[in-house]
């Protein structure tokens, strides 16, 4: 058998229909358009720190089917959301906006880590992030530069996000 | 006069209010006044951004629709409100299922989307609704030669189809009221890269790395100070320098873009929050 034969008879189907799931979510329909140059590798500010983390591997597991060990892993974490590679892809792939949809499913499914469900569970419950944050010396800070020390947060609307989006997902 | 209605978000109020009174102040010596709004939420971003779409599209479609009720555009001074406020209004335009959704979680309250105002972040207000010309015309204190370098944030600049800001590889308006202030704007590698702030609920060493790593670029520009215009990225570009990874080298002051100018404009430097900032700016400021 000559290589070419080879290639010709190699079959590469996905293990799931991984890609096709995050496809139909919101944000997640460009992500068959990437073809695996790299570019967002190469702009990544994440990927330049750290070991752990390659945008370009990320796309091509989802592609490849490979489900559980996405959404069980910290990867789709781990995107700072900065576009630098949405800005540089040849092929207005929206990386961000893909791994916001493959967070979203693995929420669903119970993985989320520690730091986004402390986060999110302040912002349903005082209806904005920094209220225990709010302290007397910043509320002084406040006054003498002349700003309202009553920031007026409305809690009445996640109270319902909460219900309407969250009652027995993930949140508490 | 030009009016705003001014969603400051979560993190300028309580971290970083100078930078809230030193736009409300440099704003009107400009004739453009802000009217704080008020009974707001969280605009959602990053974190229920991550895990439920509609829910995103809500809170931000919430304070599109309390705008719209108080008949005015959206100040944004945050990077990362303005950005997605600027990310869900287009959403809520573009998709009808997704606007009657909200608009039926918003309707009890008597708030209502239909598309009607714009959402601008400072440096937009600055190039589009003051104009250099005028900036210029009202300098009355200019900086003399002190190198700045500017740091605009990615989510005021990105996705730039959707946020039109400046030029998302190569932004002026920071540079440009740099030198009009009579500052000189100084580039540097990696000026559009991010300042690891989005990196700090997950991976809080390699926020610290990206960020040290922006830092260490601007410091081979040889600057006097850093100037910025998004609230996360002035506290991130600072409290890196007080890192390990900072020790034994000279921190380089972070400005934010209304208190440098504001300096200029002859505003004194007390009422813009200036000795609140954690890293003293006085070199920049004796160049006057």
């Amino acid at each position: 058998m000559d290589e070419v034969n080879t290639a010709a008879n190699t079959n590469h189907v996905p293990s799931s229909n991984f890609a096709k799931e995050v496809e139909a979510m919101p944000g997640g329909a460009d992500i068959a358009k990437c073809i695996q140059c790299g570019m967002c590798t190469a702009s990544c500010m994440v990927a330049s720190t750290t070991d752990k983390y390659r945008p370009r591997k990320l796309i091509q597991m989802i592609l490849l089917g490979l489900r559980e060990e996405v959404l069980s892993s910290d990867l789709p974490w781990l995107c700072m959301t900065c576009r630098m590679c949405e800005e540089r892809c040849q092929e207005n792939v929206n990386l961000a906006e893909i791994f916001h949809a493959v967070r979203e499913i693995a929420a669903r499914e119970g993985y989320i880590p520690p730091a986004f469900k402390n986060a999110i569970d302040v912002v349903l419950k005082d209806g904005w992030m920094l209220e225990d944050a709010y302290s007397d010396f910043i509320e002084d800070d406040r006054d003498d530069l002349g700003l309202d020390t009553d920031l007026s947060w409305n809690k009445k609307f996640v109270a319902k996000l909460k219900k309407k989006y969250f009652k027995g997902v993930f949140i508490k | 006069m030009k009016e705003f209605a001014l969603y400051a978000g979560c993190t300028t109020p309580v971290r970083l209010p100078a930078y809230e009174a030193s736009v409300t102040k440099v704003l009107e010596k400009f004739g453009v006044k802000l009217i704080p709004m008020k009974d707001v939420n969280c605009c959602g971003a990053q974190y229920i951004e991550s895990v439920s779409y509609n829910a995103f599209a809500a809170m931000s479609g919430r304070i599109l629709a309390l705008a719209e009720s108080m008949g005015r555009d959206i100040l944004a001074i945050c990077g990362a409100c303005s950005g997605s406020l600027k990310i869900v209004k287009h959403e809520l335009d573009n998709n009808e299922k997704l606007r009657a959704e909200v608009n039926s979680l918003l309707e009890d309250e008597g708030l209502k989307y239909t598309g009607t105002v714009e959402v601008k972040h400072l440096l937009q207000v600055f190039r589009e609704d003051i104009g250099y010309d005028a900036i210029k015309a009202a300098i009355v204190k200019p900086y003399n030669g002190v190198r700045l370098a500017a740091h605009y944030g990615c989510h005021v600049l990105r996705p730039p189809d959707i946020v039109h800001v400046d030029d998302p590889e190569n932004p002026t308006i920071i540079d440009r009221i740099v030198e009009i202030a009579g500052g000189v704007a100084v580039d540097y590698t990696g000026k559009t890269r991010c300042c690891g702030g989005p990196m700090l609920g997950i991976d809080e060493e390699v926020a610290g790395k990206i960020g040290t790593d922006k830092i260490d670029n601007i410091r081979a520009a040889n600057v006097d100070g850093i100037i910025t215009a998004c609230g996360f990225c002035d506290i991130q570009l600072t409290q890196v320098q007080f890192g390990n990874e900072a020790e034994g080298k000279e921190r380089i002051p972070v400005l934010q873009l209304t208190q440098y100018l504001g300096v200029a404009l002859g505003i004194d430097a007390e009422v813009l929050g200036i000795s609140l900032n954690k890293i003293s700016p006085a070199h920049i400021l004796a160049t006057q």
